[in-house]
């Protein structure tokens, strides 16, 4: 999913899937993200961030 | 999509294919386990499995967090959501029948039983709904174990005590080595689970090459990835390796999620043994809450009957699970058990491995060769 903004006084971030649906989803288990970033999310929570340089790796 | 496309690419997989051709020595019969569910499901959603030789087959596992529930577990949590409370599970376990129906059953029976997404909206929920006590049902692997954990840490530190959870997460590690050490099953390799392994790293895996001289590859789940790591599996045996290999780097760190290993450290604790499916009882091979979040655990503040059930004699899942038997093997597969109707876990799930054969119209057939 992608990080559409952040919601920092709930301390989640709102992510989109592929198709543009909107979900919440906890980022305490990964590094500060930022708009833009493509997390990993299972459950609610991202488990992982990709990098854009690490595709294909 | 971006992450998606390039691992989707036909003439890429045709490439690769060529490459696992000119692998594999003709005589041998190769018998690869993807441990994982979502790997079963990818692999007969994009058809893998007709781009490989005949004298490679492909064994599905047993990490569909949802095939593994035994049915006393599930009969556990109906006997739950029957009491006054609002009973919270993800979508696929409210379809899987215990000894009397499922929990579906029993919300259509009156009980309050709700899907969830996530283990935070059970919280969210039990924000909500001040007066009612709000139970989780905890499913999962290592993959869905942090979050359960991260929810009871929000509970705790925003005070929310009408809030529990019933854990039955369980570990992967366990029931690898139970297969291993099983006389039914002679494998050649595994294709590891990615998704666990973003959480608990591919080092865990080294015992499987280490005491059981087999290769192992943690992959991702697109169609590219299972191919590449099926001929980077048989190029390990054609070089005489074996070792644990990492073909879904773009996610999974060699060490795994420190930040999401702390948390299951301090919220989980090994339970003594823990029964799967088809699989009997597994020491260490499940978690409960540890003594710090025993205020919050569903099964200490409730009374839940936890009989033993045993499995349906018709249902041959626990076969499935081992991969001793193809889905399509199983005498009630596609006739008394469908999707619409399960009898077992493996047709419930979008990642058992039974589903996967039913939705994709693998029914019975011999393969040939590419």
């Amino acid at each position: 999913m992608t990080v559409v903004r952040i919601d920092e006084a709930r301390g989640l971030a709102v992510c989109a899937d592929g198709s543009g649906t909107e979900a919440d989803v906890e980022t305490a288990l990964v590094e500060r993200v930022a708009v833009g970033d493509a997390l990993l999310v299972h459950a609610g929570v991202a488990i992982a961030a990709l990098e854009p340089g690490e595709v294909g790796a | 999509m971006k992450f998606v496309d390039e691992f989707r690419d036909p003439a890429l997989g045709r490439a690769v294919a060529g490459e696992i051709l000119s692998l594999v020595e003709p005589g041998r019969h190769y018998k690869v386990m993807e441990v994982c569910g979502g790997h079963t499901h990818s692999i007969y959603k994009y058809g893998v499995d007709d781009l490989l030789p005949s004298n490679v087959e492909l064994v599905h596992g047993p990490g569909c967090p949802v095939c593994v529930i035994p049915m006393g577990r599930v009969d556990d949590g109906i006997a739950l959501a029957h009491e006054d409370v609002i009973f919270t599970c993800f979508g696929d376990m409210m379809r899987v029948p215990g000894s009397n129906g499922t929990l579906l059953d029993a919300k259509a029976a009156g009980a309050d039983v709700r899907m969830v997404y996530s283990p935070l909206d059970a919280l969210r929920i039990a924000k909500e709904n001040p007066d009612r006590e709000v139970v989780f049902f905890a499913i999962g692997f290592e993959t869905t174990a942090p979050s359960t954990a991260l929810t009871l840490k929000r509970a705790r530190a925003e005070g929310i005590r009408n809030f529990s959870c019933m854990c039955s997460h369980v570990t992967i590690v366990p029931p690898l080595r139970a297969l291993l050490e099983s006389p039914d099953l002679r494998l050649d390799g595994f294709i590891g689970p990615g998704h666990v392994s973003t959480v608990v790293g591919a080092r865990p895996f080294e015992f499987i090459p280490a005491d059981y001289q087999k290769p192992v590859v943690i992959a991702g789940f697109e169609p590219l990835d299972i191919l590449q790591s099926i001929a980077m599996i048989l190029r390990q045996i054609a070089d005489g390796r074996c070792e644990v290999e990492n073909q879904y780097k773009r996610v999974v760190p060699y060490d795994g999620n420190l930040r999401a290993l702390e948390v299951m450290q301090e919220v989980f604790e090994l339970r003594p043994h823990f029964e799967w499916r088809g699989l009997g009882f597994i020491s260490h091979s499940g978690l409960k809450l540890s003594e710090a979040y025993a205020d919050l655990d569903a099964e200490r503040r409730f009374s839940v009957p936890g009989v033993r059930v045993a499995d349906p004699k018709a249902c041959q899942c626990g076969e499935v699970l081992k991969g001793v038997i193809k889905p399509w093997e199983c005498k009630v597969f596609g006739t008394a058990c469908t999707p619409e109707r399960p009898i077992g876990t493996c047709m419930v799930s979008s990642e058992g491995a039974c589903a996967a054969y039913y939705n994709f119209g693998r029914f019975a057939r011999e393969r040939e060769v590419v």
